[in-house]
Formats: C-alpha cells, sequence, structure tokens
C-alpha cells in the first residue's frame, strides 16, 4: 500500500479513540532540532500536522524551509524516530509537504524574534 | 509528493582534500604575491601567471569542484552519475596545477604537460556533471546555470590548452586572443555563471529568505552568457564594438546579480550577522568596486583601473565568496558524518559551533585590509603597499587554514 493510501486510511479511522493527541505527537517530534538554525522543528512551524489512530499509527505532514535542503531525508528519518520512541506505537508516515509553502510567519514569536537579530 | 534525492551525498572523505588542499593553495597563492612589483601585474608576466593559477585553479577551482560534489544532488534533485569519479580530480587537479605554475615560473616546457593534467581533471568534472544532468527530468533556471557554466568551463579548458601548448613553442597562435577567450570563459562563463546559480540557492537558504523572483537569476546569466560569447568571437575577429559591447553586458549582468542578491537580503527571515553573511557581505562589496574600475576603465582606458578590476573580482569577490561558503559547507560535512548518526541518542553540536569565531573573524579582517592595500599600490603605483598586502594576506591565509583543520577535526560537543 502506497503513503496516499495509507494516510486516508488512517484519515478516515481517526476517532476519538485515538492512541495520541496531535498535542502529545508535537511535544514528542519537538525533540527535533535543526542544527543549522538551533530551533525545534515545530516552533519552527514546519509541522503541519500529526495525527494517531487508536492502533498507534501516525501520519505526520511536515515541510522544509527550502526544497534544496541538504539534511532532507535525515530530518524526515529524525521525525520518524522521534514518534517511534512513543509507547505503542506501530508505524508512523511523515509526509514532506510544499503547498503552502514554509515562511517565517509560521515559526512561534520567540523563534520569529529570535531570528530577528 | 516532491522527492528530492539525498541518498547520493558523498562521503567526507571524499570530499574533504579539495578543502585541505584547497586551503594549502589558497596561502601558496598569497605567499607567492611576496617580490611582487607593480610591473608584475601583468597578464602575460610569468610571476602573475603562477599567481593566477595558483589561486583559481589550485583554491578556486579545487573548493568550487569540492562543493559541488556535495551540492549537485541538492541544486539538480539527482544522485551523481559517478561521484567516485571525484577521487581522481583532486589529485590530477593539484598535480596540474603545480606543474603550470612551476612551467611559467623556470620550465615553460612542462606548461603543455601541466596543462593536460588540469585538462583531463577538469574534463573528468565535466563529463560527470553532464551525465549526472541526463538524469534531470525538468530544468530550472538554477539547474540550467550549472549547464551554461560546464559548458563554458568545456571551452575554456579547450583554449587554455592551445595556450598552454602556443606558450611552449608547440603551436604558433595569437597568444592575446586566446588568453581573452580562455579567461572570459573561465573566470565569466564558469566561475560567476556557477557562483551566481549556487548562491540563488544557498543564500535564501541560509538566510531563510523567501518572496523575491529568480527570474532576476535569468536575466543575470543570460547578459553574462552573451557577453561571454561576443568576448570570444571578438578576440578573434578584432570587432571593437563588439568587445565593449560584451564587457557592458558583463558589467550589467553583475549589476542585475546584485539587486536579486539585495532581494535575498532584505527578505531573508534569519538577520543575524554571522561570519558568513559579513564574508559575503565584503565579497558584494567587492564586487560593486570592482565594477566601479571597471567603467571607469571602459571610460579613460587607464591600465591601472583594468587591474584593480580584476584584482577586486577575483580576489574580493570569488575568494570572499568562497571562504564564506566553505565556513557554512565544511561544518555541515563534518557533522553530517561525524554528528548526524548520534541524533537522538547522544547531545550533538550545532554547526555554530564547529566554527572557531576568532580565526574566521581573522581571515576576514587581515584578507580584507590586504586586498584594499593592493588596490592601493595598483592604483598608486607602489611596491611597498604590495608587500604591506601581501603580508595581511599570509596572516589571514594561515588564520584560514587553521580555521579549516580546525573545521575538520571537530570532535567535541559530544556528551554520553
Amino acid at each position: 500500500m502506497d503513503n496516499i493510501s495509507k494516510r486516508k486510511e488512517l484519515q478516515t479511522s481517526i476517532n476519538e479513540d485515538a492512541l495520541y493527541t496531535k498535542e502529545e505527537l508535537f511535544l514528542a517530534i519537538s525533540t527535533v532540532i535543526d542544527p543549522e538554525v538551533g530551533f525545534n522543528l515545530v516552533e519552527m512551524g514546519l509541522i503541519y500536522d500529526a495525527v494517531c489512530d487508536e492502533g498507534g499509527n501516525v501520519q505526520v505532514t511536515m515541510t522544509l524551509s527550502t526544497k534544496a535542503c541538504p539534511m532532507h531525508q535525515m530530518i524526515q528519518q529524525w521525525v520518524k524516530e522521534s514518534v517511534e520512541r512513543m509507547k505503542d506505537i506501530q508505524e508512523v508516515i511523515v509526509e514532506v509537504v510544499w503547498e503552502p509553502e514554509w515562511n517565517i510567519t509560521m515559526a512561534n514569536e520567540h523563534v520569529k524574534k529570535a531570528l530577528g537579530g | 509528493m516532491f522527492q528530492i534525492s539525498q541518498d547520493f551525498a558523498p562521503p567526507f572523505k571524499l570530499i574533504a582534500p579539495f578543502f585541505i588542499i584547497g586551503s594549502i593553495f589558497y596561502l601558496l597563492s598569497v605567499l607567492s604575491l611576496f617580490g611582487f612589483h607593480v610591473d608584475n601585474f601583468h597578464h602575460l608576466d610569468v610571476k602573475m601567471l603562477s599567481f593566477i593559477h595558483l589561486f583559481l585553479l589550485g583554491f578556486v577551482m579545487m573548493i568550487i569542484f569540492g562543493a559541488m560534489a556535495q551540492l549537485v544532488p541538492v541544486v539538480l534533485e539527482v544522485g551523481h552519475f559517478a561521484v567516485e569519479l571525484f577521487y581522481a580530480i583532486w589529485p590530477l587537479l593539484g598535480i596540474g596545477t603545480l606543474m603550470m605554475v612551476f612551467g611559467f615560473l623556470y620550465l615553460p616546457t612542462l606548461l603543455p604537460y601541466g596543462g593536460s593534467v588540469v585538462l583531463i581533471a577538469m574534463m573528468i568534472f565535466v563529463f560527470e556533471i553532464f551525465l549526472t544532468m541526463r538524469k534531470v527530468q525538468k530544468f530550472n533556471v538554477v539547474m540550467s546555470s550549472i549547464f551554461i557554466s560546464n559548458t563554458f568551463l568545456f571551452f575554456g579548458i579547450i583554449f587554455g590548452l592551445a595556450m598552454a601548448l602556443s606558450y611552449a613553442g608547440t603551436l604558433d597562435l595569437d597568444l592575446d586572443a586566446l588568453l581573452r577567450s580562455h579567461v572570459y570563459l573561465v573566470i565569466g562563463g564558469y566561475v560567476t555563471i556557477t557562483l551566481m546559480g549556487l548562491s540563488t540557492v544557498l543564500l535564501p537558504m541560509f538566510g531563510l529568505s523567501h518572496g523575491f523572483t529568480k527570474k532576476l537569476l535569468n536575466i543575470s546569466i543570460s547578459l553574462m552568457s552573451s557577453a561571454v560569447v561576443l568576448v570570444v568571437i571578438s578576440s578573434f575577429y578584432d570587432m571593437l564594438f563588439i568587445k565593449y559591447t560584451a564587457y557592458v553586458l558583463a558589467i550589467f549582468s553583475l549589476l542585475v546579480y546584485f539587486y536579486l542578491v539585495y532581494q535575498i537580503y532584505t527578505t531573508r527571515a534569519r538577520k543575524e550577522n554571522d561570519i558568513y553573511v559579513k564574508s559575503m557581505m565584503l565579497a558584494y562589496s567587492f564586487m560593486l568596486m570592482s565594477l566601479v574600475f571597471g567603467l571607469l576603465y571602459l571610460i579613460t582606458s587607464q591600465e591601472s583601473f583594468l587591474l584593480v578590476f580584476g584584482w577586486l573580482l577575483v580576489f574580493g569577490f570569488f575568494g570572499f565568496a568562497i571562504t564564506g561558503h566553505i565556513y557554512k559547507i565544511v561544518p555541515f560535512l563534518v557533522w553530517f558524518e561525524r554528528f548526524s548518526p548520534l541524533v537522538g541518542k547522544k547531545k550533538v553540536p550545532m554547526l555554530a559551533d564547529m566554527l572557531p569565531k576568532q580565526s574566521s573573524h581573522a581571515q576576514m579582517t587581515f584578507t580584507a585590509i590586504g586586498v584594499v592595500l593592493i588596490t592601493l599600490a595598483l592604483l598608486f603605483n607602489n611596491d611597498l603597499l604590495i608587500n604591506a598586502g601581501a603580508s595581511f594576506l599570509v596572516f589571514g591565509a594561515i588564520a584560514f587554514i587553521r580555521t579549516v583543520i580546525y573545521m575538520i577535526n571537530y570532535k567535541k560537543g559530544t556528551i554520553a
């Protein structure tokens, strides 16, 4: 089954019995830090969505600050591993999307302030 | 989903020699400036030819080739055709450059051999890039810039070899015409267009810039490409109008490119002025200054303005653009190799932690002073200022080597 089919199946199965909430998933992913800028991916606004079903199957939708990021696959892998470390997680799908395109307004206020110098 | 190929990132041991040897050539090139007189700053003077080949082949080309091994998959979004070929490029380029420099200074018959070794190194590079590009399905403007620049490099090295054969007495060709074509093809066609293309990817990536238009890159590359072709034509048919048209087009190309860089700068989200940003600011300041002197030369035909134009463009612009990018690329490569497998298992350093601030800033400061002093030496015809400038450049080069060695050997920052 390809990623898109898995995603559709997962999204249709999301309900109130989900094993983890979006906030809990974001908290786990916030351990992943971009070594260039020094902020975690969640506060950078790079994680668009994260959903989990009752069976522990997770779908993360994220972007990167640039298509030319040389750490593209590595960051994707770190996000996957950060969620897999949570208890009873079965499968994690991390999808990188380019729409909407990331910009600094998506980052947290303290990130904007820190980057703004 | 848009898929970017990152599986083909070359190993650090493949790329590291390019940066180490390139740094040594940088030091050698500035050391060669000692004992220079203003009269040596002539395009057929053997000291000048030695210096320019140490700097452009040994440093600029060596670093660009090494950086391209890493950046090609990022920019072209495909893996290398045969990245192992880069293992052959740096030894051939290094040996060929030394042979050519020795040939210029002591033994002209060595030149065709040195030129041939350099030619082989560059041909391997060019064909590896062309074969890699065959995998690209849809070209964007940056990818096109890589294709155009490598095509110019291909012809530039053919002209260079013809010059080496002519210089050694094997062929009887018009050296001046060949030289003009060679210089424009390699410096304007390859180095400048490559820097234009890559910086349009790297500047926004490091500055987190969004909302600028890449159409300006298209315009500046078209103008520079036209200028290079026109100079080559005018070199062989002695058409003054075409030659001056080409010079004007080249100046406009760099001005449009500068406007693009300005847009990237003003739309950046990351306002921190680290050593990379400062180096790039110096690079573009020297580029603008070189354009002013280029225009002055076109108006007055005074040779010292042409020399200053060339000096500021090559050592000021290319030099700082390359050292600035080394301060971003080398920490990333070392981090990728040494620390990325430890993410999630141990505390790992940030990329900025791997850069020694004092020596990198010393390199920037000493080098900037050296560049200005030699500019003044050329303007006021003063030999003493050349030695003073060379002294500052040597201190800058030593600080640069120290910085590169520190970054490559960085092992601290992991906590069990």
